[in-house]
Order: structure tokens, then C-alpha cells, then sequence
């Protein structure tokens, strides 16, 4: 058996698997060596680790149909759990790790790999699953995935609605890091959602207070404080409000609605004078910010309670015209998404190079909705939809280009078939002409006779044709009647004849033997090669009894294969439209909802603008 | 002067920063169930058109390369530290059959012990040669030609050939061996 070194075992790929693709190529370097004996299973890693999963799969399965892992068999029914955990094939992957990975894996590998498929169904809404793979889960993972493990298992629970639990949790959790950070502000959020306002404000104002050493927590701090002070401001306390809110960074991502939020709560304190600073601050910020959208309705609120009535006019009339060229760009955008072209514009900017769980969408294609469908990206529900509807044109691709490929077999066995029926009759024609029994027999003769001038010492039976026709001459002159005549000329003839015939029978007598043995050892060979002939002929005749086996053995698997294709394409394309039809349905409701509150805000826009005029009408009445 | 404004409450744009409604979450689980039920689907699909797939592969390699004739090449390497392999140009019979140029992905993944097969084709039964050229960037970053040869004979059934690149510590030099798969 000649080993060959990968450098990694295959327990390791697994573990490979369960990492996040920048720690498997460090992880690699560290592993230790494992020896590759089949060739296939070599092949499946060359694959594996070009993270082309798709084809590593297929020539996985095609190699375990064959028997041809004999040596890996354990090995490859684990990483091809792995492999299917990376395609993105989850279900599948947990069937196999439910089998296998109690028994053949260490525990840190195996703790790893449930935490990884953990992940994986959380990001695809599978709670119960999610669950129980982190139940799995028997000892500490590595210090970098524990925090993550507890900030998944509180996220669960905060999912499910178990808040108590949530809080229990997280109340005991050791570490402070950015996990328990999301893990704490997720949890403040679902507390406010469920209405338990105080509850939630000791969490947020926590985590609105903490020291950020880095941008991520910089980032946690800035939406807690958000979030604690629209809480305040929902629950009537817009003097509680104002600290959080005033915490919030005034260039970060979140400044515009901090903004907005502190205007509102000196508003709400009837300090419209103070609320205008934050609040025109806005004005000048990008109008698709629903904060800055908000700006344009409650500066002029302020400027008429403040009784600069035409100045608030003005601003009124700039909303509405702002929010109505707004809206009728909305209606645009949804139109084209309703084409379908805006799935059609993510996966031209995307090409097909790789699939499964490890592709993620970071840009945005350029298009007018691109603008409105950013943070529809951060959400698993639009991520995930994604990648399935690029899976799956990945895999309309791969039935289309097999759907050639099988009309190029079609034709290829055709035409096999063909020049086979027309070789068969030539074939059987010549066969049936060579008397293979005949020649044998002849060389079964031809050995009796052989071994008869071998008792005999026939050296005459040997001789060439020229010593042959020689031997013939000597016989014919020793025959003459002539030469029996009793006078000295015939004695001599006599003698030299004698002479003649002695040295050709001694030449003879001379070759005996060497050509005894090279007239064996062509008749071995030839024996020899009969023996092939008969086999190969045997050969023939199975090829010919079995070739219309094979034929129809061919012609049954194309022929059902194409219409295996046909299905899938058509439930393909199904499943294409129905997650073109879901991916369609979150963006255009996400964005009938920034159109909605367009509108609504466009109709409390053109009523104060009405009130401001009935004012003025009645102001004017009035005086005259 | 009366106050000139709405009668309805402020605007207030609370939604994005933090929903209030049970509808949200409710919004939220009606999308994780119909996310769900098609990734179920798309699963179940991954799964048909995968095993689809394995068996036209099968078709395919039992229909252009039948047991008996097969003959296929690997190429593995091991360390590689002095070879940064370019292209492999593989001669059999004095016929060229292959001529693969590899990419950084794949030198890569030869590189943590995948295998590629290089070529598949057929051979009659009896003997054969492999000439196989290699091209890269010997010690030193310097170009780097070198061949190997091997003759074989090619019986009934499939044939493996492994054309294993190597590092000859001693000589501080890349190895380039042709051996049997066996």
C-alpha cells in the first residue's frame, strides 16, 4: 500500500468543517498527518479544500456506491456529514452526526461540530433543532465559540419568548465581551417588546454606560441607549429619555434617530425651542433615513407651537413634496422588484463560483432599490432566502448542462450500437470460418508426429527444403541404373554420392536436436497462442451475448434519467419561484411599509398645512 | 394664539428602533415558518438533484472509460516545499493526453493532501509509456522543468497511476516519482 500525506485527518476536516473559513486554513497548518490510501477519497479533499462542496459531495457518493473507500469508511461517512454541513445541507448533515458522532469523534470536535450546526439552524429559524444540537452539546467549547455558544443559547430562549430564562442566563454569564453584549441588548429590546419597560432599562442602561474599547461595542452602546430612550419616550418619561439618547455617538449610525428622539423629548416638555436644535440638525441629512423623514414634520410642529406660522408653512410644504417625490420612487422600486429583477441583479453581481453556507451577499448591486434594502440584508430571514435561491439556480445550472450531456450519451450509445450491429455479422461470419477445434487437433497431430521423429531419429523429418531436395537428388542418382554398371567412372560416382549423402545425413543428424527443440517451442507457442485464441473467442462470445445486456443496461439509465431531470428541473423551478415570490414579498413589504409612513406622514403634513391656513383665514377675518 | 398642529399624537418613528407590538413578533414567526417550510423544500432538493447527480457521474465515467479499458492519473504532492507546481504535461505513448495548468486554489489543496486526477482515458491491454512533464518554480524561485517516465502494462481492469511530487530534503531538490495506485 503506498501512503500517501494529507496533511490533516479526516476527524480534523470535520472539525475544519465547524470553523470559520479564515481559522480553517490556520487550523490546517497546525494539523497532523494523516495517510491518504484511496485515491478517490484524495480526490473528494481536492475538493473539499477549494470549497467547491458540490462536486466533493457527488464524487463522494459516486465513490461510496462503488465501494472505492474501503480504507476511509468511517472517515468519509463523517466527512461527508461535514461536507453536507458546509453545502448548507443541514438536515442531512445532523443525520449523519446523530449516527456517527457519539463514537468516532473526539468530544472537543464533536461539541464543536453540534455548536456549528447549532448556528446554522438558528440562522435558518430552526429553534427546536437549534436546541437540541446545542444539547448536545457535553462538555466547554474553545474559549473563542463558548461566549457565542451562550449568546445562541440565550438568543433561543429569547426567541421562544422565555425571558425569565433569558435573564437567568444572562445574569450568570462570567464573561464581558461583545457576546455577552448582544446577548444583554437583544434581550433588553425582547423585554421592551413584551412591555416591561423598568425591567429592560437596568439591562440597557448597563450596557448604554459601558466602556467601548473597540467599535462593535461602541456600536452595542449606541443602540441600547437608543433603544432605552425610545422606551422612556413610549412610556411617558421623556426627562429619563434625554440621558440615554444624548449618549448615543452624533456620527455613528444611529445619530439621526438619537437625534430625533432628544428633539422629542424637550418637545414633549414643551421646549420646542430645544427640540428645533436637534431637529435641524436633520434636515440636512440624507432624506431616506426615516429619522430625517420624521425632521421634516416636526420642525415646522415646532415652529408653529413656537407661532412662526409661515415659516412652518413653508416646511410643510417642502415635506410633502419631498415625501410624494419619495413615495413615487418607492413605487418605482417595487415595480421592479415585482418584475423579479432585482434577485436576477444579486446573482449577476455574484457569480456561481461557490455555494453553501459559507456565501454571504456583502454588496448591495448598484439600482435604484439597493438604497432602500439595506439593512433588509442584515436579517437572517433575507440572508438565508438567498442563498437557498442561489442553490438553487446553482442547481437548475447542473441540470441543464447534464440535461446536454445525457442527449450527447443518448447519441454516443446510439451510434456504439449501431456500429456494433453492423460489425456482427462480419464478426460471426469469420468466427464461424475459423476451425479453432481443427487447429487444435492438427497441433495434437502435429505433437504425435513430432515426438514419432523423436524416437525414430528422423533427422530427415527436420531437413529444409533445400537439404530436402538435395536428400531427393542423392536418392534419384543413387537409383540410376546407370551407376550399377561395374567400371571404374561408376564406382566413382558411386563414391562421391556415398560421400555427398553421408555429409548431408551427418548435417542433419548435426541439427537434430536444436531443431527438435525449435520446432517444440514454436508448436508450444503456438499451442500457446491457441490457447489465448480460445480465450479471447471465449471472451467474444460473452461480449457478444452480454454487449446487448450492456446496450439495454445504458439505454434503461439514460432513458430514466432524463425524465429524473425533467421533474427536478420543473420542481426546481418551483422552489425558484416560491423563494423569488418570499425574497420579493420581505423587500416590497419593506419597503410598502417606508411608503406607508411616507404617506402617513405626507397626510399629517398637508392637515397641519390646512390648519395652518384656516388659521390664517380665520386670523384675517378677524382683523379685517 | 391657539397651537397649530395635528391633533393626533407626534409622529414618532419608535418602530425601527424597537417594535412595540406582539404583531411583530408574530409578524416574525409566520416568516420563520414560511422560511422553514421552503428551506425544507430546498433540502429535500439539494438531495434528489445530488444523488441525480452521482448516478449520471457514474453513467458517465462507466460509459467513456468502461473497467476494463480505464486508466487514470493522479497527481499528490507531499510538502512541496521546494516546488511551486505550474502545470503537469502528460505524454502516453508518445501521445500527449493532458496538458493541466493549476491554479493557486488547487496547488492549495494539493498542497493539504487532495489528490486530482489529472487524466482518465483508455488503454488497450499491454504495455504502455507515461511520460509526464512538470512545470513551476523550482528552490530559489527559479523555473523549473523536469520529467518522469514510467512503463507499465495495463491488464484487464482499471489501472491507477500516482504521480506523487515530493521534496528530497537531503538535496534540498523536488522529487517527481510515478508509482502505482495500488
Amino acid at each position: 500500500m503506498i501512503a500517501r500525506l494529507a496533511k490533516l485527518v479526516t476527524l480534523w476536516v470535520l472539525s475544519a468543517v465547524a470553523l470559520l473559513p479564515q481559522q480553517t486554513q490556520a487550523a490546517s497548518e497546525k494539523s497532523e498527518g494523516t495517510v491518504v490510501k484511496d485515491a478517490q477519497y484524495g480526490e473528494v479533499l481536492f475538493y473539499f479544500y477549494q470549497g467547491e462542496y458540490f462536486p466533493a459531495i457527488v464524487r463522494l457518493l459516486a465513490a461510496q456506491e462503488k465501494n472505492q473507500l474501503e480504507n476511509h469508511v468511517n472517515e468519509s461517512e463523517l466527512l461527508l456529514g461535514g461536507l453536507y454541513l458546509s453545502y448548507g445541507h443541514h438536515l442531512y448533515a445532523a443525520e449523519i452526526f446523530e449516527r456517527l458522532l457519539a463514537d468516532n469523534v473526539e468530544p472537543e470536535i464533536r461539541d464543536r461540530t453540534w455548536f456549528f450546526l447549532s448556528k446554522i439552524w438558528h440562522q435558518r429559524g430552526y429553534l427546536t433543532e437549534s436546541q437540541d444540537a446545542l444539547n448536545n452539546i457535553q462538555g466547554e467549547l474553545p474559549k473563542v465559540l463558548e461566549s457565542e455558544r451562550q449568546m445562541l443559547q440565550a438568543q433561543i430562549l429569547i426567541d421562544e419568548r422565555q425571558y425569565e430564562q433569558a435573564i437567568a442566563m444572562l445574569q450568570a454569564w462570567k464573561g464581558k465581551n461583545e457576546w455577552a453584549s448582544y446577548a444583554k441588548f437583544n434581550l433588553g429590546v425582547a423585554m421592551v417588546r413584551s412591555g416591561r419597560v423598568d425591567a429592560a432599562a437596568k439591562i440597557l442602561d448597563d450596557l448604554g454606560n459601558l466602556d467601548p474599547y473597540n467599535e462593535e461595542l461602541s456600536s452595542i452602546r449606541d443602540k441600547a441607549n437608543l433603544a432605552l430612550g425610545y422606551a422612556y419616550l413610549q412610556d411617558g418619561q421623556p426627562i429619563a429619555a434625554k440621558a440615554p439618547l444624548q449618549r448615543v455617538r452624533l456620527e455613528g449610525p444611529f445619530s439621526n434617530k438619537a437625534l430625533l428622539g432628544v428633539g422629542w423629548a424637550d418637545a414633549e416638555k414643551d421646549n420646542f425651542r430645544r427640540a428645533l436644535v436637534p431637529w435641524m440638525e436633520l434636515r440636512n441629512r440624507d432624506l431616506l433615513d426615516s429619522a430625517v423623514q420624521e425632521s421634516m414634520l416636526a420642525i415646522p410642529f415646532a415652529m408653529a407651537k413656537l407661532d412662526s406660522i409661515s415659516q412652518a408653512a413653508d416646511h410643510y410644504l417642502n415635506a410633502v413634496e419631498a415625501f410624494y417625490e419619495e413615495a413615487n420612487r418607492i413605487d418605482r422600486t417595487i415595480e421592479h422588484i415585482e418584475t423579479g429583477a432585482l434577485l436576477d441583479d444579486f446573482l449577476d453581481e455574484d457569480p456561481l463560483e461557490t455555494t453553501g453556507w459559507y456565501w454571504k451577499l456583502d454588496d448591495l448591486p448598484e439600482g435604484p432599490e439597493s438604497r432602500y434594502l439595506f439593512h433588509l440584508l442584515a436579517t437572517h430571514s433575507f440572508q438565508e432566502g438567498l442563498k437557498n435561491y442561489r442553490d438553487l439556480n446553482y442547481l437548475r445550472r447542473n441540470l441543464e448542462d447534464w440535461q446536454k450531456n445525457i442527449g450527447v450519451y443518448r447519441n454516443m450509445l446510439d451510434t456504439r450500437e449501431l456500429a456494433y450491429n453492423e460489425r456482427l455479422p462480419r464478426i460471426e461470419d469469420s468466427l464461424e470460418r475459423a476451425d479453432l477445434d481443427g487447429m487444435v487437433s492438427r497441433k495434437l497431430d502435429f505433437d504425435a508426429r513430432l515426438n514419432s521423429i523423436e524416437q525414430s531419429g528422423d533427422s530427415l523429418a527436420l531437413a529444409d527444403q533445400r537439404e530436402f531436395e538435395l536428400w531427393g537428388e542423392i536418392i534419384t542418382l543413387e537409383r540410376n541404373p546407370a551407376l550399377a554398371a561395374d567400371i571404374p567412372e561408376a564406382q566413382e560416382v558411386r563414391d562421391k554420392i556415398r560421400l555427398l549423402k553421408g555429409v548431408l545425413q551427418w548435417d542433419l543428424d548435426k541439427e537434430f536436436k536444436s531443431r527438435l527443440w525449435k520446432i517444440r517451442k514454436d508448436v508450444q507457442d503456438t499451442g500457446q497462442a491457441l490457447v489465448e485464441t480460445r480465450r479471447s473467442r471465449r471472451n467474444v462470445d460473452e461480449t457478444m451475448r452480454n454487449e446487448p445486456l450492456t446496450f439495454d443496461g445504458f439505454n434503461a439509465r439514460v432513458d430514466g434519467l432524463n425524465p429524473r431531470i425533467d421533474a427536478l428541473k420543473i420542481d426546481v423551478d418551483d422552489a425558484m419561484g416560491r423563494q423569488r415570490a418570499f425574497l420579493q414579498s420581505i423587500a416590497v413589504e419593506e419597503l410598502r411599509a417606508q411608503q406607508q409612513r411616507l404617506n402617513t406622514y405626507s397626510v399629517q403634513a398637508r392637515f397641519a398645512l390646512a390648519a395652518i391656513y384656516d388659521l390664517s383665514a380665520t386670523v384675517g377675518d378677524a382683523s379685517q | 394664539m391657539a397651537p397649530v398642529h395635528a391633533e393626533d399624537p407626534a409622529p414618532m418613528d419608535t418602530d425601527s428602533v424597537v417594535a412595540m407590538s406582539q404583531s411583530a413578533d408574530e409578524d416574525a414567526a409566520q416568516e420563520r415558518a414560511q422560511f422553514r417550510s421552503l428551506d425544507e423544500d430546498v433540502q429535500s432538493l439539494k438531495k434528489e438533484v445530488l444523488d441525480l447527480n452521482r448516478d449520471l457521474f457514474l453513467l458517465e465515467e462507466e460509459l467513456l472509460f468502461p473497467a476494463n479499458s480505464q486508466v487514470a492519473f493522479f497527481i499528490s504532492m507531499d510538502v512541496g516545499e521546494y516546488f511551486d507546481l505550474d502545470s503537469v504535461n502528460l505524454k502516453i505513448d508518445g501521445k500527449e493526453v493532458s496538458n493541466y495548468l493549476y491554479t493557486e486554489r488547487e496547488v492549495g489543496a494539493l498542497l493539504r493532501g487532495g489528490v486530482h486526477r489529472v487524466h482518465m482515458g483508455n488503454l488497450k491491454t499491454g504495455d504502455h509509456e507515461l511520460i509526464a512533464i512538470f512545470t513551476g518554480k523550482g528552490p530559489h524561485v527559479r523555473d523549473y522543468r523536469r520529467g518522469a517516465t514510467m512503463s507499465f502494462n495495463k491488464g484487464i481492469g482499471a489501472k491507477y497511476l500516482e504521480l506523487e511530487i515530493s521534496d528530497r530534503v537531503k538535496k534540498q531538490q523536488p522529487e517527481f516519482v510515478i508509482k502505482e495506485w495500488e
